[in-house]
Order: C-alpha cells, then structure tokens, then sequence
C-alpha cells in the first residue's frame, strides 16, 4: 500500500515538474470541482428568458446568452457535468471488460486467442462513431446509452493494449517461475502478470477518457448524445452551429472548453507515458545492461 | 617481436591522449571514461578488456565521433596523424569511411533488415565515390568470397533475415574491410555467438588483418578470447585503463591486482577441484565511483588503506612494456584462501538415479501464419537419456539449438514431453495431474539464466523468496519470515536487504534472490539454466562457490544447463555433450575432457578459447565448418555428418546408436569415435 | 502471392459474418422488434400483421437471416422502407462522394503529417519538436466538428471565400467547383488525421533512430542525408503503410461528423438519416458496406505491406 502511496506521490511531482501538464492538470482539477459543484454554484443553466435571448458575452453572461435566453456559461459548467460522468462511466466499463478480454487472450493463446480478438477486431471494423450511433439507435436516446455506446467503443482499446503487454510479460522469466513453482493460471495472470501491467492501462485510462468525451460530444453534435433540456458541449455546438451568423460566440466558446479539456487529457496522458518509460529505463538494470 | 618492429618502422595507426567522455544524465554528469592513453600500430590486435560500466564501449564509440551528443568528449584522439576530437562532420564521415571498419556486436541488429546485404557491404564506398555504383555488386560478391561465405552471387541480393547469425557477422566484417581500413574496431564481435562459429569468425577477421596488415582494437570481456587473438591488452576498470602490455605479459605476470584477481577467478579448462578465488563486491557504477582509486573498495592489496582511498593513482612502467596503475604494484597479492571444504564425492551406489529421464523426445509443432495448420515439426529433444543421482552434478552442455534447456523445462513440467518418461524419486513425471505435478515439483526448483527477467519487479525481495511458500500454502509451516531470513543468510545476502526490489540489486545479488527462492521448499534437485552466463566475470566465481558449497551443506543434486565449457568442468561430476536434440557424448567430466572420443566434443573444447596465450601456439584449432542446422529439418544419418571431420558414406544414411564406448565409462554416438587423431585433424582444417 | 490473398481474404469472412449478425441482432433487440418501426405507432393489429406478412418477418428469425445472406451476398440489401428504392441503389449514389472526401482528406493528412513527423523526429526534444509536437495535439484535441464551425465561420460567414454547405461535385465534371465545395471538409478532416499521422512517424522514427543498423549506416560513412533519408525512412515508412490505410478505411463511415457539419452528401450522412427514420434494411446495408469496405482496404492494406516488406513470406 506504503509502495502504490509512493508511486501515486511520485507521478503527481512527475506531472506538476512540467509546465503543461502542471497547466492541464490545474484546468482539469478546476473543471471537475465545478461539475461536482454545479448545484451549490450562484448559476442557473436552465432559467430562459427570452428576451436576453443570443445576447454577446457580458458581465453577467460571461459567454452570452443562447436562442432562449439561457446563460451559455452555466450551460458549458453543467456540460461539464454531463461530459466528464459520461466519459468516466465509459472508460470504467471499456476497462471492466477490456482487460479481462486482453488478459486470457494473451495468458492462453490459441483458441481463446483466436475467438476474443475476432470479437475485437469486429468491433474494430465499424468507426467508433457508426457504432455507438446503431447502438443509440436500438436503446434509444439517453445518458445511460451514451455510457454504453463509448464504453463499448472503448473496449479494444484496453484489451489490445493489455493483451500486448501480457504478451511480452508471457516471455520474461519470473512468470515462467511462477508457473514452475505450480503457480495456477489465476495466480499468475493477477498476482504477477496485472500487477505489472498498470503502467500502460493507466496511460491509456487517461488517453481514451479524452477519445470518450470528444466521442460523446460527437454524439450529442449529431443529436443522439443525451436529451435535451440536460445542457452538453456537443448539443451546445450543434444548435449554436445555426446561429453563426447572429451569434458566432455561440457555437465558438463551448468548443473552446471542450478542446481545452481534449488537451488536457491528451497533455496528461502523454506525460504520463513518458514519466513511466523513464522510470523504467531509469531502474539500475536497465542502465547496467545498456552499457556492457 | 612483431609489435617492436612495427613500431620502429612506423607510427601508430590511432592515438589516443587523456580521453575523457561525461554523458549527461537528467543534469548529472557521469563520468565513463575517465582520461585514458592508448596506441595501436599497424598489424597489430589490442584488446581491451574490462566488465560491465569499465568504459570499453563507450572508448571504442568515442575514437571515431560515433557517439550521441549528450556525450562531452575531452582530450586528444589522432587517427593516422589526424585530429578526431573536434573535427568536422564531413572530415569525420570520411574518415569512417576510408580508414576505419567497424564490427559490432549483435549481427541481428546491426544490418538494416529492410536493404539488400550486397547493397549495405558496399554503400559507404559508393556515398564516398571510392567505388563506382555499377561496380559496387561485384565488389561486393568479392567481399563476401573473401569472408568464407558460400554462394556470393546469390547472397549479396538477399536480406539480412536470410543469413544465419553467423553469417551476418561475416557479413559485417565484409562491410568493415570494403575500404581497406587501417584500423579495425571490433566491439564484442562474437559474444551473441555459439562457440564454434566464433571461432570461424575469429578466424576469418584475422585472416583478412593479416592481408591488409590493418591494426584492431577489439573490445571483449572474454579473456579466452583475448588470450587467442591479443598481441596487446589494455584493461579497464571503472573508466580508466588499469594496465596494459603484451599479452604474455598480461597472463603471465599481471601487475595490477585487479587483472591478477580476474585471472584467478575465472575457471580454466585445465584446472581440477580448486576453488575459485572470487573478487568480492561487484564492479562501480559510472555514476557511483569511488574517491580514490575504483578498485579500492574491492581490492585485497589496497582495501581500506589511505592513500588507495583518496588518490586515483596513474599508469605507471612496471615492465619494458608493461604499465600498471596502483600504489602498491610490487606487493604480492594474499595467496587464495584455502577451502577445506572438499566436496564429498557421491559414493557409487546401486540406489536408483533421483532423476531419470528415459528416451525423452520434445517435439513442438511448427504452425502456419495463417490458418494454425501444423506444417512440420521442431525436434527440439529427439530421444535422450540421462540420470543424476543425489548429490552429484550433471551438465548439459551444447550450443544454441542444441536442446538443453528445452530438457530442463521439460523435467520441470514447464513443456509437455512427446514421449519417454521422466522419473523423480522413483516416481513418474509425464502424465500426472495438475496437483500432483504440483506436489512432485516442490522437491525440484529452476534457477533462470536471467536475473534480470527472473525476478518479479513490483514485489520485494522479501515476498520473492517466500512466494513458493504461498503458493504451496505452506508459508506458516515452513517457518515463514524467519525461514526467509534464514536462506537470505545462507545465500549471502544481507537481511537489511529484505524489504528492497529487484532493481535495488545488482546481477549477482539478483541470482542470490533467485537461489534463495528455489531453496525455499527445501528441493532435492535443482536445474540450473545457464545460472551465471548473464553475470560478470568476477561475479560468476563468487555465485559458482556458492553453488558448491550449498551442494555440499544441502546435499543437493545440479542439472546444470551451460555452453561455458570452462564453467561446466569447473561444477560438474559428469557432463553430456548435446547437439541437435540429441546427447552425442556422455561420461565422467576428467574423461571427457582428457579423451574426448566424439568429433563434436573434440571441435568443441577445441574451439572454446582457453585464457591462457601459450594455448594458441600448442595445438592447431579444429574450425568446423557451416553452422548447426535448424532442428525442424536435422539431417538424415547422424546429425552432425554435414559438419564432421571424420564423416563417411555410413554416417549420412546410418544414425548412430549410443552405446558405452570401450577402455572408458564414456558412452556416445558415434561411427568414427576415437582419440583425437591430430593427422585428421589437421587435414580437415587444411582441407577448409 | 495469389495464395497469400485468397488466405487472407478467407479470414476475412467471418468478421463480415460475425458483423452482420450482430447487425440483425442490436435491430431485432428493439423494442416491438422492426415491424414498429415499419408500420408506426398508431398502427392497428391487421395493418401489423399485413406489414409483418409483406417483409417475410413472420418466418423465424434463422430463415430470415440466411434470406438476407443469400440475397446480399448477388448485391440484394433490400428495398428502403423510406426512399422506396433498392438499398444497394441509395448507398451507390452516396459512396463515389464519400471516396471523394476521403482521398482529398488523406491528401491533406499526408500533405500536413508527413513533414510535421520527420521534421520533429529529426531532433527529439528540440524547440522545433516542442512546437510541432504542440501542433499535434492540438490537432487531434480539437474536435472537427467546432474546427469545421471555426472554418465556416471564418471561410464562409467572414470572407465569403467558400460556401458554407458543400455539395457533391464529381471532380472531373467540374474540377473547380468540386474543389471549392471539398476544401473545407478535406481540411477539417485531414487536419485531425495529420496529427494522427504526424505523431506515429514521429514516434517510429525516433525509435529507428536508436536502432544498432543506425550507428552501423554512420560508422561506414554514409552522409546523414542517406542515413535518415534511406535507412531510417525505410523502416520507418513500413509500419506508417498500415496506418495510412486504417485512416482512409475508417474516412468511409467515419465521417459522419465532417459530413454533418458542412451537410456533405456522403454515406455516413445517410445512414444518420436512416436510423432517424428507423429505416432498417437501410442501416444494415449501409453497416454491411461499410464494413465490406473497411475490410477490404484492410486487405489491400496487408498486401502492399507483405510486398514491400522483405521479411513477410506470403508463401
């Protein structure tokens, strides 16, 4: 436990000694206080008022006013809300069935092998896109849809990469000891194979939680994301999109956060990636065998 | 001499003045070489030799401006009376191209696997216009004639993946003497291969110096090869050359007490039971040298003395030619500790063998990419018997292919066997259950040949060692933490070291983890693969004695899996010479080794380079020819006919059976065995 | 080599297979199954079992599948329950402006991801690998759908330059007017897919970078030039050959976002319109297709590679 203490201590410095991740981890930290605190904040995403409606931003609209008066800015906060729950829900369930997949596909081989990554590269074979709008379509409009769709979009993603990893581990000798000790299948995949597995899953949590929120924004730009009246950045393009003309603010300011929040997710996960491959080759062996 | 001639005709070819390279690393700066001085003359081979962090490498990289940039380089580098250091980018690649060849290390990544082999032996000449473009294949099918390999025309328009290894590295010396280099830089050229095809290779590198009479610097940890090829050795440690001279010099009266430990602590081929006299410690990191001289801390002259501790003292003459850098030269070094611990000898006893392993055969499918057919068959192990017997150590030696460790992995359940059977304790391995495989395995443990692989990285030390106890449940049985204290005792380990991971220790102390983790369910039988071969050279000493002196304290059986013949006299009772799946020659180690009666054990201890330069006068070496055939299509009759020096019509159709061989306790498969026969010997290398 | 197709192609075939069920299945677990959608939701019970008889939906659901199979497998998907046209008839008159959209969109990836890849590979960790890795991610971080709504805005709405719809022009009929109506979708997409592109070359040609064959090409004196130029690229351009081909594979639906935006007439565009209009064989064609496709330059994908690649054996 003391150990995961010291690594979670040792990634937060990692990330803070860098300016941009330093920056995209403030944003996100900023946007995620605020969607957990959207009820208590002095805003209102759903008061109209429609004579104030497609005014430019002010000092009481800090991003204007949309087609029926509403605060663009308390939208875009609640959009948060709906974005971040949305795209954290998927990525959970891409892991929960992910990993699993990547896992007895790479620790058996064969036959299992051969079934699971079919069923992957099916998945594979649809843009991501297409086929969480079919399955929008079957289940009908609602957040609850979105999760699944993204989440099951999400799901080769983690079980390439877990099966990648298992695969090189598969070779190292300490899991062939493990075996020849008559250590069971079970044994090794979560005692020895996941525990040294996080590093790359966790790179790609963070990578595929930025695909999720600009996947579930797609969605919503094409008007299958969650119902309206519940306020999110994709729905928020997709009206503000017939009013470039009158209120070109509209559809720019959402779009900036959520580009903002892409970023910072992609900033993140790339330093993360490299934090960890440094830290690998930072280990004394890999040193000693670089320099016979 | 040679060496003396040269110089007074001559100047040398490369010389080298207070060389210092500092890398940087997340703003330190480590220190790698630390102001060294070397010449090479013209048909002359230097060796430099040293372990792990000593700086070779890094030397050999630095002389000719091939190192990364984060590299600081100080001091003087002349080639041919040329400045190195400093130069321009465009003189530099000239002179790469014109004056130096170079030879590295793994001939798998060394050539560019996506461009023809003819193509990249001759492109530098042609990007330096020594070489017209339409002339440039030709050229190049004459370099590969030239470096013994068959079939040139075809070859130089094939790729890389195409060529054995050994051949790759031929392939690589072509492109290093495509300019006729005045120098040669070699860095570990045959490391990553099998004995006898670095002896090929060997042989052909200093056939074609000789011609062009181009000076070598060879870079080696392998002494054996140092003392075959070496008119002059420079050794480093810890960033500095300790000292240097003839190779006679070197071996016969070393200075330093840092080469006279090395040459102590390796094992020779002709030595009998002695101990080895090991360095203790393990070699300074770049990045963690001590004040003082680098060796201090590990030294049994200057150990702890002051002015060893403080002052990094320099090269200094202790020889017409000889030059050393210590404080305390003319002091003896302490005689090697006497070991009264002889190992008892396991009495002869009509009690059956622990193990047995009876016509065993491990036959993998080969599959087709595609639709998983199985096209063919790998015989990895093709009909082999063995048995050790409590208390005793029997070796598997052989090269790569050979199929020794697919035994150890199938004794220990971890490949399923083809056929035969294998016996533990009277017991029948093959065909057992899950559980009660799981409960037979706890008397017999694997050591791996990699420390670094072998171990878990996320879990302690500590948690290591224990985890067979876990796994078995029998962790509060069998004594728990307090049993894990124990063995970290007993394999030399310090128990302050319990709670670290695995990239805490070095490679020697990471073997000490594994040992202490197959001890653990207290085996009768342990199977070692390869266990010191990843290891330092004053490192493998220190785990060897342990070895032994677990054995005896124990009173363990060894399945000791090796391809270090030196190595495998040293620690084995009897000794079984594998090649190509099969067992060609078994019997008790001095007999084997003194009357070795099948070609391949001959070619084989004949090839394998003795640390001791007098060897390479004696006797002429036996260079076989071609490499070992892949094990899915071995040759009909007996495997080795293609590549034996005493083959006949009889041995292609006609496999041989393996049967006790008269006047000795030596069985083998042979047609032709015999004493070697220097005549027949000598005819097939003439014959070459 | 012919051999090596046809295996591939066979391994192909079930993924197809496993596609269309799976299709049949997610359309048969809607509520009230495909009649509701067919008939409405006022629909009386004769009107349901007049419409279940018409479609043959009446039979079990195995006969049905392995009607369509037949079926689709001669180029039968079906007639559209809305447009009243054959299926196979709406998605050919979509596809050849989705196959417009999707070259120019690779050419402006190319034309963008190449040069930023090996510009910033060249020398890792320098200030013109900081800002053109910064390029990179913001290429892929902003959505395309705002980056579409920014260029409109600017192209269309300001300048007057570009129409702010685009409409489908065969280039050879008209070249110029089929370029102006594909630019601004082109770059919109293309932009996003070149930093896709830019930090894939980037990162395998680092990695070559280090490769042994690197010091070797150096130590017999090549010149640099020939040592990115030929040695390094070479490896390098390998593995970018498979990604290239997932990205113009993954243009033929997965467009849909670009296509909404500037309302391009392409096929993700009608397959949104058929699952808003819950037009089923509509939307299985149109998944079959685009699946068929993906595939297929998949396969085209995995054969140019296995021939410019040495080290594949297709035999």
């Amino acid at each position: 436990m003391n150990r995961a203490l010291n690594s979670t201590y040792w990634l937060l410095s990692g990330l803070m000694s860098r300016v941009a991740s330093a920056a995209a981890l403030f944003f996100l930290l900023t946007l995620v206080s605020a969607a957990l605190l959207v009820d208590v904040l002095p805003i209102d995403p759903f008061a109209q008022r429609l004579v104030d409606a497609l005014k430019g931003p002010s000092a009481t609209n800090w991003f204007g006013t949309d087609e029926l008066g509403r605060d663009i800015f308390a939208r875009v906060v609640y959009g948060a809300r709906t974005s971040l729950s949305t795209a954290g829900a998927a990525v959970i369930i891409a892991a929960a069935l992910g990993i699993p997949i990547g896992l007895v596909a790479g620790f058996f081989g064969g036959w299992r092998d051969t079934v699971l990554m079919r069923f992957i590269d099916v998945l594979l074979a649809l843009p991501a896109i297409l086929f969480a709008m079919a399955l929008i379509a079957v289940l009908g409009r609602s957040q609850m849809a979105a999760v699944i769709a993204v989440g099951i979009t999400g799901i080769p993603n983690f079980a390439r990469i877990t099966r990648a990893r298992v695969l090189s581990l598969r070779k190292r000798d300490f899991v062939t000891a493990v075996e020849a000790f008559g250590g069971s299948s079970g044994y090794n995949m979560f005692r020895t194979i996941l525990p040294n597995s996080w590093s790359p899953i966790l790179v790609q949590v963070v990578v595929l939680c930025s695909v999720a929120i600009l996947l579930e924004a797609a969605l919503a730009f094409l008007g299958v994301g969650v119902a309206p009246p519940t306020p999110s950045w994709g729905e928020m393009l997709r009206t503000g999109k017939s009013y470039l003309y009158e209120a070109p603010y509209y559809a720019v300011l959402p779009g900036v956060v959520l580009t903002f929040t892409i970023l910072s997710f992609d900033v993140i996960g790339r330093a993360l990636a490299t934090l960890l491959e440094d830290r690998h080759d930072a280990s004394g062996a890999e040193i000693e065998r670089t320099t016979p | 001499m040679k060496l003396a001639e040269e110089t007074a005709t001559t100047g040398p070819v490369l010389s080298v003045r207070g060389l210092k390279v500092e890398f940087s690393v997340s703003d330190r700066r480590v220190p790698v070489v630390r102001g060294i001085d070397f010449d090479v003359y013209p048909n002359e081979v230097l060796c430099i030799v040293g372990e792990s962090g000593s700086g070779k490498s890094v030397t050999s990289l630095a002389v000719t401006g091939l190192l990364p940039e984060t590299a600081q380089i100080e001091g003087s580098i002349r080639l041919g009376g040329m400045e190195v250091n400093g130069a321009d980018r465009d003189v530099l690649r000239r002179m790469r191209g014109e004056d130096v060849g170079f030879v590295f290390q793994d001939p798998g990544t060394t050539l560019n696997p996506v461009l023809k082999v003819g193509r990249q032996i001759t492109e530098g000449q042609v990007a330096l216009s020594r070489l017209r473009r339409a002339d440039a294949e030709a050229r190049a099918v004459e370099l590969l004639r030239d470096v013994d390999i068959a079939d040139p025309e075809q070859r130089v328009r094939q790729y890389p993946h195409q060529f054995s290894g050994g051949m790759r590295q031929r392939a690589v010396i072509a492109m290093a003497i495509a300019g006729q280099p005045k120098l040669i830089i070699a860095d570990e050229p045959t490391t990553a291969l099998d004995v006898t095809v670095q002896a090929q290779v060997l042989t052909v590198l200093a056939r074609r110096q000789a011609e062009m009479r181009a000076a070598v610097v060879l870079i080696t940890h392998d002494l054996g090869v140092v003392a075959q090829v070496a008119d002059r050795v420079a050794v480093m440690y810890g960033g500095r050359i300790v000292e240097t001279g003839p190779v006679d010099a070197i071996f016969r009266s070393p200075r330093h007490p840092y080469t006279r430990a090395l040459l102590r602590s390796i094992p020779r081929m002709d030595a009998g039971e002695a101990r080895l006299d090991p360095i203790p410690g393990q070699p300074p990191m770049p990045y963690a040298l001590p004040p003082g001289c680098a060796f201090e801390p590990r030294c049994a002259v200057g150990s702890g003395r002051p002015r060893c501790r403080t002052e990094d003292p320099t090269l200094s003459a202790v020889a017409a030619l000889q030059q050393a850098a210590c404080h305390y030269v003319d002091e003896a070094l302490p005689p090697a500790k006497v070991h009264a611990m002889a190992k008892p000898k396991p009495t002869e006893t009509t009690a059956p063998p622990l193990l047995e392993v009876e016509g065993l055969k491990v036959h993998f499918p080969i599959k087709s990419s595609v639709l998983r057919r199985t096209t063919g068959w790998v015989r990895a192990v093709d009909g082999v018997n063995i048995s050790v017997r409590a208390g005793e150590t029997l070796s598997l030696v052989g090269e790569s292919g050979c199929g020794k460790t697919t035994i150890g992995r199938t004794v220990m359940g971890l490949v399923p066997a083809s056929a035969g059977d294998i016996r533990f304790d009277g017991q029948s391995m093959v065909r057992l259950g899950r559980g009660e495989m799981r409960a037979a395995r706890r008397r017999m443990q694997y050591i791996f040949q990699d420390p670094y692989s072998s171990l878990n990285p996320v879990l302690p030390a500590e948690d290591i060692v224990s985890e067979p106890l876990r796994i078995h449940g029998l962790y509060e049985e069998m004594g728990g933490a307090r049993r894990v204290a124990e063995l970290f005792d007993m394999v030399g380990l310090s128990r302050g070291m319990l709670g670290r991971y695995p990239s805490e220790f070095s490679g020697g102390q990471r073997q000490r983890i594994g040992i202490a983790r197959a001890l653990i369910l207290e085996p009768r039988l342990l199977i070692l693969d390869e266990p010191v071969a990843a290891l330092d050279v004053s490192i493998q000493a220190q785990i060897l004695n342990l070895l032994q002196d677990l054995q005896a304290e124990l009173g363990l059986s060894y399945l000791f899996i090796a391809h270090n013949l030196s190595v495998v006299r040293h620690i084995s009772d009897r000794v079984a010479v594998m090649y190509l799946g099969r067992i060609v020659e078994q019997g008790t180690r001095d007999e084997l080794y003194d009357n070795p009666v099948h070609p391949y054990t001959q070619s084989l201890l004949s090839a394998a380079p003795d640390p001791d330069p007098a060897a390479r006068h004696a006797g002429r070496r036996i260079v076989l020819e071609g490499e070992i055939p892949s094990p899915a299509a071995p040759p009909d009759g007996c495997v080795f006919h293609p590549r034996c020096f005493r083959a006949s019509g009889r041995c292609s159709v006609e496999a041989p059976a393996f049967q006790p061989y008269s006047g000795l306790s030596t069985w083998t498969a042979c047609h032709h065995a015999g004493p070697l026969d220097r005549k027949s010997a000598t005819l097939a290398e003439v014959s070459r | 080599m012919i051999g090596f197709v046809l295996r591939r192609l066979v391994q192909l075939v079930p993924v197809v297979l496993i596609a269309s069920i799976g299709v049949w299945a997610m359309l048969y677990a809607v509520p009230g199954g495909p009649i509701a959608g067919l008939v409405g939701e006022n629909a009386t019970q004769e009107q349901i079992a007049a419409v279940t008889a018409q479609y043959g939906l009446d039979r079990p659901v195995v006969v049905q599948y392995l009607d369509w199979l037949r079926r689709a497998a001669f180029g039968d998907l079906g007639i559209s329950i809305y447009g009243r046209e054959p299926v196979l008839d709406l998605i050919g008159q979509r596809l050849p402006a989705t196959l417009h959209l999707a070259v120019s969109a690779t050419v402006v990836a190319l034309a963008l991801g190449i040069p930023v890849g090996v510009a910033s590979a060249i020398y890792p960790g320098s200030w013109i690998d900081r800002i053109l890795s910064a390029w990179s991610a913001l290429a892929l971080g902003v959505p395309t759908f705002w980056l579409g709504i920014l260029l409109i805005l600017w192209f269309a709405v300001d300048l007057r330059w570009l129409p702010a719809v685009s409409g489908y022009v065969p280039i050879w009929e008209d070249p110029i007017a089929s370029i102006r109506n594909l630019l601004l979708p082109a770059i919109t997409l293309g932009v996003y897919v070149s930093g896709i592109l830019a930090r894939f070359l980037r990162a395998s040609l680092v990695s070559e970078l280090r490769a042994d064959y690197v010091r070797t090409a150096r130590a017999k004196g090549l010149p640099e030039r020939q040592v990115v130029g030929i040695h390094i690229m070479r490896n390098a351009l390998l593995p970018f050959i498979t990604i290239v081909g997932l990205m113009m594979a993954s243009f033929i639906g997965g467009a849909v976002v670009t296509e909404a935006v500037f309302t391009y007439p392409g096929l993700g565009r009608l397959l949104i319109q058929a699952i808003g209009t819950r037009d089923y064989p509509l939307i299985q064609g149109c998944i079959v297709v685009i699946l068929v496709l993906y595939v297929a330059i998949n396969l085209a994908v995995d054969v140019l590679y296995a021939y410019v690649d040495p080290r594949i054996d297709y035999g």
